[in-house]
């Protein structure tokens, strides 16, 4: 509605500004506009600041408030728009068998891994086995995780292999010691060589390594708000699951370093993936729903929809556009203000001028468009500037703030703002113009004349 | 002689009141006149007798109270404000006592405006048109100065050019000479003489009974009515209408459309 009106606006002002062009008349009012505004640099920069800090603070938001839609949606895609990620979280820790045994027992089953198959919109589970762990090479070590999965680990995550291989169905059917490392883990122990065919050892045994990973970016952090918190992928190393269920045993237990607590977990992650989009979110509720009747002792779990993340964004993105919409009319307001005052200004200034014009023929309409036609000159230059230091803004400040808070402030710029911000400039000229303009026109020719 | 030629302006019985708060200022009561085609009036008189009054309804600046006022064959005392601009870019042209050049334009540019209100497209053409009247008037090698840089003489002569731009019946000269000094007012006069020689018919308005001489008639006002109307012979040496310098009557003509 808004974009057909401003479309609408746009053709009808650049109809008006094609005729008024064509004629000579038009273009010597231009370039009189343009003259006087260079001759009054300063005032006209003045009068036009209110445009000016409008169209740099619209620029600007909006800049910000897209790019975090953006990462968001960059993190969706990571994540997948289409899967569901079930953890499994350590409950609080007041449960009194924990006390007693000292050893939380909680968590994914491979029962629930079972279970997900009965929900028939899944298309692909992926369990996941992740711990942390020792990581050695020789002399060398690295404190890292182990994820142990599946082959199909590669179609719920974006991930992208630096040499070798993936872990494949062999590999799990045979329960092959092989590795897969991730990049800092590969840098930590082969810092000189090629890993590929070397051998790392993770607690007893000795795994060969057939794949290196690139850099993967961090899910989950941007936004902020998101329930769980960053996770760096480059420490993890990947080993077929069957091969982790005969090396580890059935369940994991990890040792809290320096005390007799404990953890035993059976999955820690299960990733699904639901056939299409409009799925997702009816089916997040059934797993919920099946997790709460079957994990009755505890809040042991969690799932997180990805696409829920989208959500929050664009409440992000309007709660930006709404702040976005009070400034810039504000600041409109003030810009139109202080260009009607300055073009009342000139009017009164230049009434002689005005007499000499309409002695020498100049119609009513002509003395208008003239001062319309300045007005909108210093707003759309105005205008300009502001998109100018806007554009400034969005690129020096990410860095700025990455430099002195290690803020991520993400920013993008929004073609559509540039586009709409100084059609608004325009619209100004001509709203706050108008009247000074008219007021012009109106002056009797010989009194206008005899102005001194 | 043959048929007297049909007046390129006349005047009925105009009346112009200026009504002010309290009193009305009767400015001009009932002025009739013909201004024939070639002619060169002077309007004198005491100040405040309507003089300028008179040269404003003339021009088409304003309209009268009562009274008709004919350019050509055409009743132009009552039309709107729209046709009266129109009127104005097309059969006149204005003369002031200060010059009123357009200080942010060049020569050429001052003398193309009344084109530009004519909606003329500016061509090489009316280019040309306006720099052969810029070197009629003297100022061939100024024509990229600006007003500022220009003394009074040379800036009337400017604003002549520009009054000539359009090819205007009549000419309306309030005080031409009015800031000049006695030298330069004789340039200024010679030029209007030149021009009023090649065909011109101009109406100026005078305090100066030398300035007057020039003109081949003089009006004289009082109390916003004419006093007397007096023809004067031209100038010592004057020449009659044919025999002006092809020259002036070459930058005159209009350029084909
Ligand atoms: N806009 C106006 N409002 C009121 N009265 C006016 C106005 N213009 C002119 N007058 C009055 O009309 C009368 C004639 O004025 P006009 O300007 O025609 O005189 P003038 O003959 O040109 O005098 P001068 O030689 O001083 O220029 C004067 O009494 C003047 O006060
Ligand atoms: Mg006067």
């Amino acid at each position: 509605m808004i974009r057909l009106l401003t479309v609408l606006f746009a053709i009808a002002f650049f109809t008006l500004l094609i005729t008024q062009l064509v004629s000579d008349k038009g273009r010597r009012s231009l370039v009189l506009a343009l003259r006087s505004l260079w001759l009054h640099k300063l005032r006209a920069m003045l009068s036009v600041l209110g445009i000016i800090i409008g169209t740099l603070s619209v620029i600007t938001l909006m800049a910000f408030g897209e790019g975090s839609m953006h990462d968001a949606l960059e993190d969706i895609k990571r994540q997948g728009a289409t899967n569901i990620i079930i953890r499994s979280v350590k409950p609080p820790d007041d449960s009194s068998t924990t006390r007693r045994t000292r050893i939380a027992n909680y968590g994914l089953t491979y029962a629930d891994y079972e279970r997900f198959l009965t929900v028939n919109s899944i298309v692909r589970r992926v369990p996941m086995r992740i711990f942390p762990q020792e990581i050695r090479n020789l002399e060398r070590k690295h404190n890292g995780r182990v994820v142990a999965t599946l082959p199909e680990y590669v179609d719920v995550n974006t991930i992208d292999l630096a040499c070798g291989r993936f872990l494949n169905e062999d590999d799990d059917r045979y329960m092959l010691n092989v590795v897969v490392l991730g990049s800092k883990v590969a840098d930590r122990l082969f810092p000189f060589g090629d890993p590929l065919g070397q051998s790392v050892r993770l607690d007893k045994y000795f795994y060969k390594v057939i794949g290196v990973l690139r850099d993967r970016m961090p899910t989950g952090a941007a936004g902020g708000t998101s329930s769980q918190s960053a996770e760096d992928f480059n420490n993890d190393v990947y080993i077929p699951l069957h091969t982790c269920k005969v090396r580890y045993g059935e369940r994991i237990f990890i040792r809290q370093p320096g005390s007799f607590s404990g953890e035993q977990v059976e999955l820690s992650q299960v990733t699904l993936t639901v056939a299409d989009m409009d799925q997702v979110r009816p089916t997040g509720a059934v797993i919920r729903d099946l997790l709460e009747r079957f994990h009755q002792k505890g809040n042991d779990w969690a799932v997180t929809v990805p696409l829920d993340r989208l959500e929050e964004a664009e409440r992000a993105k309007d709660r930006f556009t709404r702040l976005l919409a009070v400034i810039a009319s504000i600041s409109l307001l003030v810009g139109g203000i202080g260009i009607m005052n300055i073009m009342l200004a000139t009017v009164t200034e230049r009434t002689r001028e005005i007499g000499i014009r309409r002695a020498l023929g100049a119609k009513r309409r002509d003395i208008t468009m003239q001062f319309l036609i300045e007005a909108v000159v210093q707003t759309s230059v105005g205008g300009m500037i502001g998109v100018v230091f806007g554009l400034g803004c969005v690129f020096l400040i990410p860095p700025l703030a990455q430099w002195l808070f290690q803020a991520h402030l993400p920013a993008q710029v929004n073609v559509d703002s540039i586009f709409y911000s100084v059609l608004v400039s325009i619209g100004v000229g001509v709203v706050f113009g108008l009247y000074p303009a008219w007021k012009a026109s109106r002056l009797d020719p010989i009194e206008a004349l005899r102005h001194e | 002689m043959g048929a007297k030629p049909l007046p390129i302006a006349r005047v009925i019985g105009l009346v112009k009141n200026y009504y002010l708060e309290s009193v009305v200022v009767r400015a001009l009561r009932g002025v009739t006149l013909n201004f024939d085609e070639g002619d060169f009036v002077a309007l004198m008189g005491p100040s405040g007798s309507g003089k300028s009054t008179l040269l404003n309804l003339v021009g088409c600046l304003d309209r009268p109270t009562e009274g008709s006022y004919f350019l050509g064959e055409e009743d132009v005392a009552h039309l709107s404000d729209d046709q009266l601009s129109e009127v104005r870019s097309r059969y006149l042209g204005f003369i002031f006592q200060s010059y009123n050049l357009l200080a942010q334009y060049t020569v050429v540019e001052n003398i193309e405006v009344p084109l530009l209100y004519q909606g003329c497209k500016l061509t090489a053409e009316t280019r040309a048109r306006c720099v052969r009247l810029a070197n009629l008037v003297g100022l061939a090698d100024r024509l990229d100065h600006r007003p500022m840089q220009l003394s009074g003489g040379q800036q009337q002569r400017v604003a002549i050019a520009r009054a000539l731009v359009n090819d205007p019946h009549v000419i309306l000269a309030d005080e031409p000479t009015g800031n000049l000094d006695s030298r330069t007012s004789d340039e200024i006069m010679q030029l209007l003489t030149d021009l009023n020689r090649a065909g011109k018919t101009i109406i100026m308005v005078t305090h100066e009974n030398d300035i007057a001489a020039w003109a081949r008639r003089v009006v004289r006002m009082r109390d916003g009515q004419v006093e007397t109307d007096t023809r004067t012979e031209a100038r010592p040496g004057g020449l009659p209408v044919p025999e002006s310098s092809p020259a002036i009557q070459a930058s005159l003509g209009m350029p084909s459309p």
